[in-house]
């Protein structure tokens, strides 16, 4: 790189393994600096690469980088600084971007030395990189800073592909759900689409596409757009049955990843700082063995990269005219939030309803005269308006012990064992605890109904797909429940299919069984494994993303409610 | 045999007291330690700019490099506090965070004392006017262990004396005011009320309750009902049924219900001589910077609270609105906000002046409303108080929305301040949806307690 004249320093760090096993990654970067800027901003480039084991498609994409690098130090339009991020990833591809950020953002003056590199005490001797004095000029161990970053490409290539033509997949979530902004995506699919001619995928989810189901549905949508366009030429709003199946499975592809929490690429790091970054992944159709395919693929990938990279450089702002919340139907269509927010508050909405109505049906059942005839009259009239404490009561226990079940990772395993079966056991133990007070239930289920209202509507402010999904398993089990001793004494049917929904719900309300049930109906019920939800909860709990906070802080002590009150003697 | 089972009940409460209390203390030493992560000495709702530990540090380090401490702009309370608290905030550790605790805890005990004795007041008041049936089980409900209680495992007491903010020490100022007031100990009251004006101006209109409970007593129920009373008894014969209470009426003396000037005057002399002292120290203090000019100087503390120049964003609805108030009209503005917490003085008074406690409790909820720089430290104060008048607020309805209502904004407030600062994807108008959410909820919960002591 500093033969081209480029700024170089070799950034090192200290990705965090679990077994403390002291690990060092040196990424290398390389700024230009534009003649004409003013050096204020940069555009950030990045490549991790496997520095013990490179592969062909490693390789790959540090050639393409290098030639747009090469081709921009020689250009004249270039306005803002151009980074180049060469990131070892021999510790994973998140680490080494997070890290470079993280030192990038917060200078050290006076020469201390870094954080965690005394949690290694090697010497350098061992990791000495071999310099030639004569061509390396510009290398330092300074950290070289080139101002703001407007955005950033991560470039990934992988191995061939099936189908028919270059391809590009984009992958844009970071962390706890958060998107770049929309613009970045369409310069990409559009100067992918238009200009170089590949074909651009996002994530779906391919079961969704062979389901029946969804077929019926998709068929009577472009039906209905087909009579609305009979009706009346200019309702335009029909879409083929094909077109709803692909969408359909983008959107629930693009929903669960973002409400997984967790970024799917290195370019999740970048969000932290609110730098708009995606993946690039570029995959060529035929195997890149002779010159002949390897010049026309780096052409095409160099070509599309100079076209993003000039697009952003021409920019007086940042991103922000267009959508920062969206899920993706395609890679050129959207759901922006003002429509996928409707879904949720008609959700959510029944539910303050509901427990006021069940709070104010409570007060009204046991209101005695307005005048006290005695003093008990007048001590139980004091204590009739302060009754929601109780309730107030049991539902902060149950929180209290959902909010040490999220500590619990940070304790030795036999604490957390402990308060797992304690929520576990927690409604059969009360069931029997609780014979000889005869609480009001329905004010129990309103406190319930209200904290799973407080705890979604927060949820859906962090993280709108949690929230969305969550919603979608918490409102129907939190509406619906009802003690079962009653509806047992009843024998009517309607109490009958209150009872059958009433377990159907209760089941799928458990974390663990919703995870194994949908993970069937999406993968088959072959591939289900139970360490799968262990290994997933881990992974949640790894990357602090707040689905954990979420399923340990509102739906388990909902959950854990709604069976109590399932169990309620009376 | 009552008696002894009494007794023992009593001890038992007592007991069940000062475990929680104790609890409460170690919860707090404990959460010190743990909550290095959450940061909440830096959340807007907890630490304002006037009464930040920061801030305090910062100026006792300009006083140490002898400059005035309010020369950085970024100090603006008393000098006392800075030569109190400032030598705490000198070494990297919890220094500061004992006295905040022990504030609490001394807050927590006032709070109970004033609450017995404003049940021995309201069962004095009822002996006098024959209701003598209701005197058996008011017992079993203590208001002031409640109200003691309530104060100390109030989460938003916790999370303000964990999160290095002043506060305790101003709330323990207000209620040792109203203590002294309600023990007719005027020295003590005159103390607590001008220590309280001087670190924050707004308990000056705590000087309307203050004189009527020294001058009335504590609080009792309306004059009309011992009128009532009296007149009953000179009309009618005596009926069946109330024959005996009236006899034992007849021996009892009538509670006076005459304003006893003579501790008014104490308490405006003894106010005047603390004003006198504290306004001396304060001199001496800082006599080197420029003397007490350069404390009334405006935005250092007095003008700085009156003319709000700081707009960083908090739990309160000034600072959105001044940001986009012209200069033209800033003053009038000013002015306005300022006396929207004056006017309601007069009117409140008349209304409650047989319940001057709760009077207070109701100006400490106005003015933590509507004062310039509020924080959840000023609810914290309110909302323990609120623990006293427990019987009173039978009748609110809406308490359980009034509930949800102050656990969802207490949890969103902070998600919005993150969706706005950190994350980006927001922006002011988020925040201060939640402020006025916040504001209004204030407003129906001072609404309701009113309404229901109509």
């Amino acid at each position: 790189m500093s033969d081209l004249g480029a700024d170089v320093n070799y950034h090192k760090f200290h990705p965090q393994s679990e077994n403390n096993i002291c690990s060092r990654g040196i990424n290398t970067v390389g700024i230009i600096r534009a003649p004409r800027g003013d050096g204020k901003e940069a555009i950030v480039l990045v490549t991790p690469y496997n520095s013990s084991k490179i592969d062909l498609a490693e390789a790959s994409s540090l050639a393409i980088a290098y030639s747009v690098f090469s081709l921009l130090t020689r250009v004249t339009w270039l306005a803002k600084d151009i980074i180049w991020l060469a990131a070892d990833s021999r510790y994973g591809e998140y680490a080494p971007v997070s890290a470079w950020l993280r030192d990038y953002h917060t200078p050290v003056f006076g020469g201390f030395e870094k954080l965690g590199s005394e949690i290694c005490y090697e010497s350098n001797a061992h990791h000495r990189l071999k310099e030639s004095p004569i061509t390396e000029r510009n290398i330092s161990d300074d950290f070289r800073r080139a101002g703001t970053m407007a955005a950033a490409l991560v470039i990934k290539v992988s191995g061939r592909n099936k189908e028919a033509d270059d391809t590009l997949s984009i992958y844009a979530e970071a962390s706890n759900g958060q998107m770049p902004n929309l613009d970045l995506i369409n310069i990409v699919n559009s100067l992918a689409v238009h200009r170089q001619g590949l074909l651009v995928k996002v994530e779906k989810f391919l079961s969704l596409l062979d389901s029946k189901y969804l077929r019926i549905v998709g068929e009577v949508f472009e039906s209905v757009g087909y009579i609305a366009r009979s009706l009346n030429p200019q309702w335009k709003f029909g879409i083929s049955a094909a077109d709803y199946m692909e969408g359909a499975a983008t959107l629930a592809s693009s929903l669960y990843y973002q409400a997984l929490g967790i970024p799917t690429g290195p370019h999740g790091a970048f969000r932290d700082y609110q730098v708009d970054a995606i993946t690039l992944e570029i995959s060529p159709k035929a195997l890149l063995n002779n010159k002949v395919r390897q010049t026309e693929f780096l052409q095409r990938g160099g070509q599309l990269i100079e076209g993003v990279i000039r697009s952003v450089n021409n920019l007086l702002e940042k991103f922000h005219q267009s959508f920062f919340l969206y899920l993706l139907t395609s890679p050129s269509k959207f759901v922006s939030v003002g429509v996928y927010m409707i879904a949720f508050a008609l959700l959510v909405a029944p539910l303050p309803i509901v427990a006021a109505s069940l709070y104010s049906d409570a007060n009204k059942k046991h209101r005695t005269s307005p005048f006290p005839k005695s003093a008990d009259d007048e001590h139980r009239n004091i204590l009739q308006s302060w009754k929601w404490l109780y309730a107030a009561k049991q539902v902060f226990i149950i929180h209290c012990l959902g909010v040490f079940f999220y500590f619990s990772n940070q304790m030795p395993d036999w604490i957390s064992k402990i308060v797992t079966w304690i929520i576990l056991g927690s409604p059969i133990i009360y069931a029997y605890a609780a014979q000889s007070q005869k609480r009001e239930w329905c004010i129990l289920k309103s406190m319930t109904i209200s904290a799973a209202f407080i705890g979604l509507c927060l949820m859906s402010v962090i993280n709108f797909a949690t929230a969305e999904i969550g919603a979608l398993l918490l409102v129907p089990m939190c509406l619906v429940a009802h003690p079962l001793r009653l509806d047992l004494g009843a024998r009517s049917l309607k109490a009958f299919t209150r009872v059958a929904c009433n377990l159907v719900l209760g089941f799928i309300g458990f974390p663990p069984a919703a995870f194994f049930v949908l993970k069937g109906a999406f993968e088959g019920f072959e591939s289900v494994n139970i360490s799968d939800f262990w290994n997933w909860i881990a992974c949640l709990c790894a990357w602090n993303s707040a689905t954990y906070l979420y399923i340990c802080m509102v739906h388990l002590p909902c959950w854990a409610l709604c069976i109590w009150i399932l169990l309620h003697p009376c | 045999m009552e008696e002894r089972k009494e007794t023992t009940a009593t001890t038992k409460k007592k007991q069940c007291f000062w475990t929680w209390a104790l609890a409460s203390v170690i919860f707090r030493l404990v959460l010190i330690h743990f909550s290095r992560n959450l940061n909440l000495a830096s959340r807007p709702e907890i630490s304002t700019p006037l009464t930040s530990l920061r801030r305090l540090a910062e100026g006792y380090w300009l006083k140490q490099s002898s400059v005035s401490p309010y020369a950085g702009s970024m100090y603006h309370g008393s000098p006392l506090l800075l030569s109190i608290l400032g030598p705490l905030t000198v070494r990297r550790g919890e220094g500061q965070h004992n006295h905040l605790i022990c504030s609490d805890f001394m807050t927590a005990m006032l709070i109970r004392a004033t609450g017995q004795i404003l049940q021995m007041t309201y069962n004095q008041s009822l002996k006098s006017l024959g209701i003598v049936r209701l005197l058996e089980r008011s017992e079993i409900l203590s208001s002031g262990d409640i109200a003691g209680l309530v104060y100390l495992w109030n989460p938003l007491t916790i999370v303000t004396c964990v999160g290095s903010s002043t506060s305790p020490i101003e709330n323990l100022f207000i209620v040792l005011s109203l203590y002294g007031a309600c023990r007719r100990l005027v020295p003590l009251a005159a103390l607590g009320w001008v220590i309280a004006t001087h670190l924050s101006l707004y308990p000056a209109v705590l000087v309307v309750p203050l004189i009527l409970m020294l001058g009335y007593g504590p609080d009792s129920p309306p004059r009309k009902l011992f009128l009532q009373k009296t007149s009953i008894k000179v009309g009618k014969d005596p009926s069946i049924g109330i024959h005996d209470q009236q006899k034992e009426m007849a021996s009892q003396p009538m509670l006076p219900i005459i304003f006893s000037w003579p501790l008014v005057i104490h308490f405006i002399l003894w106010a005047s001589l603390w004003s006198f002292y504290v306004l001396l120290l304060c001199g001496i203090s800082v006599n080197q910077y420029g003397g007490l000019g350069e404390m009334f100087k405006s935005s250092n503390t007095y003008g700085f609270i009156l003319t709000v120049p700081d707009l960083s964003p908090n739990i309160g609805v000034l600072w959105y609105f001044f940001a986009e108030v012209f200069d033209f009209f800033r003053n009038f503005f000013l002015m306005v906000f300022h006396l929207n917490i004056l006017f309601m003085i007069l009117p409140l008074a008349i209304f409650l002046n047989h319940r001057p406690c709760f009077l207070a409790f109701v100006y400490i909820a106005i003015s933590s409303l509507l004062k310039s720089y509020p924080s959840v430290g000023d609810s914290a104060l309110y909302l323990g108080l609120l623990g006293l008048f427990v019987k009173e607020l039978a009748d609110i309805q809406f308490s359980f929305f009034l509930f949800c209502g102050y656990v969802g904004t207490s949890l969103l407030s902070p998600v919005m301040h993150n969706l706005w600062i950190w994350r980006g994807t927001g922006n002011a108008n988020f925040y201060f949806a939640t402020a006025m959410v916040y504001a209004c909820l204030q407003d129906n919960f001072g609404g309701g307690e009113c309404e229901c002591n109509a």
